[in-house]
């Protein structure tokens, strides 16, 4: 979807949503899961966010804390399932796709 | 008697209700298998000199029933004598001595479906995204499987 029809260069991922840009181009809606204590300290367990269509996954770790900052204290703890695939948080790329579910997995007590 | 003439199954199911430990093994029973091998977790009344109210279990669901799935296969491949493959697991309250999970397999002879049980409920521990939470009389706990991977706090 491209709000305006152009083509853009690629920029670093700080431009990617600036503020009164409109739609953002290179933006993708997710859905994000949160589990366990993750659920807890979010206050929720879904929700849909708006992230750069390419993002590292540590960086994505940083968009959803900014959006829920009591996060923080279980970065070194967590790491995502995208596209229902464990992803550690780090330098890894990810292409995210409209709609994408993009878990947040807490150390995890099956069985 | 033709053994591919039965079908091999995976019988997988998270649920809230009690589970049965007779509906589970006579998933996996066969004409073909002397063996059924059975694995049955059940909850402590303690932790640690604290006293246990109960379990509480939470899934991320489809992505572990396709973990479980996996599981499945991967025991197919190690060992491919094994029929069918019965996997259920509690979810929500777990009262204690109830069961949280079941794991059931059947094979021509003992060994393979005895290592394939052991081999499911570790791989259940360290790949199936399932929190487990234990209730005290005072407070709760989060509970990290050793296996997992990414529990470690030594980081």
């Amino acid at each position: 979807r491209h709000s305006s029809g152009r083509r853009r260069h690629r920029e670093p991922v700080g431009d990617c949503c600036p503020p009164g840009d409109g739609v953002p181009m290179r933006c993708q809606q997710v859905s994000v899961l949160y589990f366990a204590r993750s659920a807890e300290l979010a206050g929720l367990r879904c929700e849909t966010l708006s992230v750069p269509r390419q993002i590292t996954s540590l960086q994505l770790w940083e968009e959803i804390v900014k959006v829920h900052p009591r996060l923080a204290v279980i970065q070194d703890q967590v790491i995502f399932a995208v596209r229902q695939e464990y992803v550690l948080l780090g330098d890894q790329l990810l292409v995210l796709q409209p709609g994408d579910e993009v878990a947040i997995i807490p150390p995890i007590s099956g069985g | 008697m033709d053994e591919s003439e039965e079908v091999p199954k995976d019988f997988i199911k998270l649920k809230c209700e009690k589970l049965s430990v007779d509906e589970v093994s006579e998933l996996v029973i066969s004409p073909y298998c002397g063996a059924v091998s059975l694995f049955i977790g059940t909850t402590r009344n303690n932790f640690e000199g604290k006293k246990v109210i109960h379990l509480e279990y939470e899934a991320y669901t489809s992505m572990a029933e396709t973990e479980i799935k996996k599981i499945c296969r991967d025991i197919r491949e190690k060992w491919p004598s094994v029929q069918h493959i019965a996997v259920h697991h509690r979810l929500g309250v777990v009262p204690i001595t109830e069961a949280s999970v079941i794991i059931a397999v059947s094979s021509p002879h003992r060994a393979e479906s005895l290592d394939a049980v052991m081999y499911c409920i570790n791989t259940l521990k360290a790949s199936v995204p399932i929190w487990k939470k234990e209730i005290y009389e005072d407070e709760y706990s989060w509970k990290e499987n050793k296996e997992c991977f990414w529990a470690n706090s030594e980081k």
